[in-house]
């Protein structure tokens, strides 16, 4: 059997419930805000009112003087290295971010100062006496205004906001544009998120001085990363750190990176010789948590007048915020947002140009669909456009310029090679789940009586399965990539799967049990997974970019095939038979076609382990295999569209109808695949209508409650209906792809062409999203000024 | 979002708490469902040194019909109005508010005098109570019980008639009569936000023709206002669309919102228009049909 073929036993592919759901419902899961440890402190941090200023003095007598009060720290007070990106890309300047501000602050925010007290209340109150000085300096909102010629710098010795600038060009996108019928050029401003996870971060950190072990609990995807950050900038040694992600209540990108305050909390336990906890408050996870995918694009296309298209041209220019410190840098948006530009559209000439600008504003990280949903959303618009002006249907259009299934494997101008897919058949499909030539009918007919319905139509290819290759392919820089995954059986023949990858979750108990399930022919009860924990789990990247069900599926897969071959060779010296005539089932090791003739698993691996004679020259008695995995880059599909109704009158634009076909290969809980797509989509819609971080001019955060930043609920998300299809892919293991994102990719753009749909009598112009009541309005010159 | 340290006293009767009110001097705040001063305390935009909670004072929650009209005791919680049927006779329009108010769980503790005595400018209860002409009791130890109209009641942003030292016990609506229609529109961002723009008008007819009209808005200004001139444009006159197109303009003609993040003070105008003019319509029809 091949080393890619997972077997297919009962439990791969089936709609399995997740063993997760009786903890997290019973309320028995524990989060890092459920943690709590014997003389705990609480920490608070005072946070920069300013968007760019002068920190002249501190003064944190009075706080210190308040009773309860064990530590007031400032920035001088703490000796961390600052945090600084990873990415060895030329020209990518770097912006050290102090964990706590020293002499300047950049965004509103920033922390100055941290209050330990014994308990969260208190250190609230004394958080709020300690007195800074600010200097303040002009605040910069905007990349234009950062960009300006006399803009004030924010790091000085840069000589420029502007910490990243190149251009790429493939093909001969000159030539295609003076040879074109036709051009068409859009700009488009795209909204500052945030990635709003239902658990805010938090941070528990524990020092033994004894042995010196520090335990550093956090809300965190990636908590090798975050072991190895903390040993470097806190010089301490990393065989005695230990971090783990316990329970996460959603991630998305924003708890991967290592953000100051994991360093801070860690830092306050070692020098006060007491666990510290921190916890996060809504309204700082909206200041000081990282925000995302706020960039402003312009993207022109050349066209034929039967539809062809024949190059593109961008300019992704990323507002960063304060530093590009995040550990993807401040290119996680714009670098993404250009090099899949192309998507699933035959385009082999193009060329880019990326920017990253500091701003004072929140930093930007990553958040699911990194980078790539502002880039589909303006492409779609833009393609809209094309097809009206050409007057083609926009389904046809789009699926003329697609790539079809006789292409694949296709390399796309930029470096990826979409290795298999089903671009023009998903298109298809959710056209046919959403009755579209049904819909045009009655488009027509509501328009007649004041209703305004529109549809948009949202194709879409989504890097998944984030190895080194994959990230080759998006980031032009290598980003290798390290994953693992043990899986052990123990003398009683249950087993334990330990990964590299964290869950915030995804379900990943449930999926990764059902491979291992299958390849080693036993029950999902049987079945523990591990994760989360530097000190059980083997070393790994943790959860972004939908790479977990590709890495971890992969390396359970393979580590469960080598364990299954372990079993059956001990199986094989207990029955006197050859290993290959030994098949396993419902943790039963028998021989093939006569079942009666076996032993129970637990038997076997109680042998295995103790027996003598199952012992073998030059063989590894343990029943257990840790495997490495760095998948070939492998790129899921699908389509979205939606449906929307808009009032022209008071511009409010309602979700009506959604239908999405996803393409991730071979699935393995389609159950859990549904689920990812529908929350993925409803944070889409999000961006389409509803989320925006606002600033004032001053650099003011204007949206700092849920008041304000308004995310989708479920009076506005309408039942989304999920279709399926499977193109596996050739190079990973099992063929599976990876998915999660593609929502977030593709849905903005589905809506946003919609409303543009339904307000096409009325041509309108669209620059700004998200797609307010009042921008509604505008675009269609009802109201302005 | 931890609150700062306060008093805390939860009397079981009226005069007990206007007792304890008048004592805790100028500082003191009463909390009833705390959708809203909750949240203001831990953000720490509220800092009241005294709470004087009244959800252990059980006669402040009765509904009941009252001098020609509907009387409500201020501890109601707002999801009683969408359930109750005698809200539902007497006045329809605050039945149907009350569903736009928060979500159902914000309902559940909100409180009918909360909302009142809190006088969000985007509130749906305070511009019913003027739409209807309605009015609150409010009392104090000091100086015993008042009632204060519905277009007094309201001085500002987040700011009443209500003095410190007294606690609003009832709100009164007089019962929508005769060939009298209401309305009410709301355009929020999401269902259950605070309103961009919120109408509700009553149209009384005589014959075919306006008998008298109002129209409150809420979210264009700092109180819930009534767009006097639109009223009296259609006064007297026969409801059509055109008149209620004209009155729509009027409104706008009246009006200069203030903007804010989620829509622009053009926005308001043109919108409290547009709802003006839906609302006109509808009241007029309901009038038609119940006359």
């Amino acid at each position: 059997m091949s080393e890619l073929t997972i077997p297919r036993g009962k439990h791969v592919g089936a709609r399995v419930n997740r063993v997760e759901d009786p903890a997290l419902l019973a309320g028995e899961a524990k989060f890092v805000c459920d943690l709590t440890l014997p003389r705990m402190l609480h920490a608070a941090f005072v946070r920069s009112p300013y968007a760019h200023a002068r920190i002249t003095s501190i003064d944190t007598s009075d706080a210190l003087a308040m009773p309860g009060i064990e530590a007031v720290l400032t920035g001088s007070d703490i000796t961390a290295y600052p945090l600084s990106d990873l990415v060895a890309l030329e020209g990518l300047q770097k912006t050290p971010q102090p964990v706590v501000a020293t002499d300047r602050v950049r965004f509103v925010g920033e922390a100055v100062a941290v209050v330990v007290a014994r308990d969260p209340y208190v250190a609230e109150d004394a958080a709020a006496r300690v007195e800074v000085d600010y200097e303040e300096l002009p605040a910069m909102t905007s990349v234009e205004a950062a960009m300006g010629d006399d803009a004030p710098l924010l790091f000085d010795d840069l000589g420029s906001n502007v910490v990243f600038q190149t251009t790429r060009t493939f093909g001969d996108p000159d030539v295609a544009f003076a040879s074109a019928d036709r051009t068409y050029r859009r700009r488009m401003r795209g909204n500052r998120f945030v990635a709003a996870p239902m658990e805010t971060r938090g941070v528990l950190a524990d020092f033994e001085r004894a042995s010196g072990k520090l335990t550093v609990w956090s809300s965190n995807q990636m908590p090798d990363l975050l072991r190895v950050t903390l040993s470097a900038v806190l010089q301490f040694p990393a065989q005695k750190l230990r971090a783990v992600a316990p329970h996460v209540g959603g991630g998305f990108g924003q708890k991967m990176t290592t953000h100051p305050e994991e360093v801070v909390v860690a830092y306050l336990a070692l020098q006060l010789g007491r666990p510290v906890r921190w916890i996060e408050d809504r309204r700082e996870n909206l200041l000081a948590a990282a925000h995302a995918k706020e960039q402003v694009i312009e993207l022109e296309a050349a066209v034929k007048d039967d539809g062809t298209i024949l190059a593109f041209r961008s300019r992704c220019v990323g507002d960063a915020g304060g530093y590009s410190f995040n550990q993807a840098s401040a290119l996680i948006e714009p670098w993404y947002s250009a090099t899949l530009m192309p998507g699933v559209y035959k385009v082999q000439n193009y060329e880019f140009e990326v920017l990253a600008v500091l701003t004072n504003k929140t930093p930007i990280g990553p958040y699911r669909g990194v980078g790539w949903t502002p880039g589909h959303t303006i492409r779609e618009m833009l393609l809209d456009e094309i097809a009206s002006d050409l007057g083609l249907d926009p389904a046809e259009f789009r699926q003329r310029n697609m790539v079809t299934a006789g292409e694949f494997p296709y390399k796309a101008c930029v470096g990826q090679v979409y290795d298999s897919g089903s671009f023009i058949e998903s298109v298809d499909k959710a056209l046919e789940m959403i009755g579209y030539e049904e819909f045009r009918a009655e488009q027509e007919s509501a328009r007649a009586r004041g209703c305004h319905l529109g549809i948009g139509i949202s194709p879409y290819v989504e890097p998944t399965g984030f190895g080194s290759e994959a990230a080759q392919q998006q980031a032009e820089f290598p980003f290798p990539s390290h994953d693992n995954a043990t899986v052990t059986v123990d003398p009683t023949g249950k087993v334990t799967v330990a990964l590299s990858v964290t869950t915030q979750g995804q379900g990943h108990k449930t999926t990764f049990a059902q491979i291992a399930a299958d390849t080693l022919g036993v029950e999902l009860e049987d079945i523990a997974v591990v994760q989360g924990d530097t000190d059980t789990s083997p070393f790994g990247m943790g959860t972004y970019a939908s790479r977990a069900a590709v890495i971890a599926g992969g390396s359970v897969a393979l580590a469960a095939g080598e364990v299954r071959q372990k079993i059956l060779d001990a199986a094989g010296v207990l029955l006197e038979i050859a290993a290959d005539d030994l098949t396993i089932e419902s943790s039963r090791v028998s021989v093939k076609g006569s079942p009666g003739r076996g032993m129970s698993l637990g038997d076997v691996a109680m042998a295995a382990y103790w027996a003598p004679t199952t012992r073998q020259e030059g063989k590894d008695p343990f029943l257990s295999a840790t495997r490495f995995y760095d998948p070939k880059a492998t790129y899921g599909n699908g389509c979205i569209v939606a449906v929307v109704e808009v009032d022209v009158e008071t511009g409010h634009a309602q979700v009506k109808r959604l239908a999405v076909v996803e393409d991730c290969g071979t699935v393995l809980n389609p159950m859990i695949v549904e689920g990812q797509v529908r929350g993925a989509i409803a944070q889409g819609i999000g961006g389409a209508l509803y989320e925006s971080i606002v600033y004032s001019e001053t650099g003011q955060p204007l949206t700092t409650t849920y008041l304000d930043y308004l995310l989708p609920t479920s009076t506005e998300v309408p039942s989304i209906e999920v279709g399926h299809l499977e193109s596996p892919s050739p190079l990973t293991v099992g063929g599976i792809k990876g998915m999660g994102e593609s929502g977030l990719i593709a849905a903005q753009g589905a809506v946003v062409s919609a409303v543009i749909d339904a307000l096409d009598p009325f041509d309108p112009e669209i620059e700004e999203l998200p797609l307010s009541p009042d921008r509604v309005l505008r675009s269609i010159g009802r109201i302005s000024g | 979002m931890k609150p700062s340290p306060f008093e805390y006293s939860a009397p079981a009767s009226l005069e007990e708490a206007l007792e304890v009110l008048a004592e805790a001097g100028s500082g003191a705040k009463v909390l009833a469902g705390g959708q809203s001063l909750v949240p203001l305390m831990n953000l720490r935009l509220a800092a009241p040194e005294h709470l004087v909670d009244l959800n252990g004072v059980g006669s402040l929650s009765e509904i009941r019909a009252d001098d020609g009209g509907l009387a409500i005791g201020a501890m109601a919680r707002q999801s009683t109005l969408e359930r109750s049927t005698l809200v539902e006779e007497l006045v329809p329009a605050l039945a149907h508010a009350a569903s736009h108010i928060g979500h159902f769980q914000v309902r559940n503790r909100g409180t009918v005098g909360g909302s009142l005595a809190h006088a969000d400018p985007t509130a749906e209860l305070p511009m019913i109570l003027l739409a209807a002409g309605g009015r609150v009791t409010v009392q104090s130890k000091a100086r015993g019980a008042r009632a204060v109209e519905a277009n007094d009641l309201v001085r500002g942003y987040f700011t009443t008639a209500i003095e410190p030292d007294e606690i609003l016990t009832e709100a009164w609506f007089p019962r929508l009569e005769g060939a009298a229609g209401w309305s009410f529109q709301e355009v929020a961002r999401r269902h259950g936000d605070f309103a961009l723009v919120a109408a509700a008008t009553v149209v009384r007819l005589d014959g075919d023709t306006v008998a008298d009209a109002v129209i409150a808005l809420a979210g264009v200004a700092d109180r819930p206002v009534r767009a006097a001139a639109a009223e009296e444009l259609i006064t007297g006159e026969a409801p059509s669309a055109a008149l209620a197109e004209h009155a729509a303009d009027a409104v706008r003609g009246e009006l200069s919102p203030t903007g804010d993040v989620h829509a622009s003070s053009e926005y308001r105008r043109e919108v409290a228009g547009v709802l003006v003019g839906r609302a006109l319509s509808e009241a007029a029809q309901r009038a038609q049909a119940g006359s």
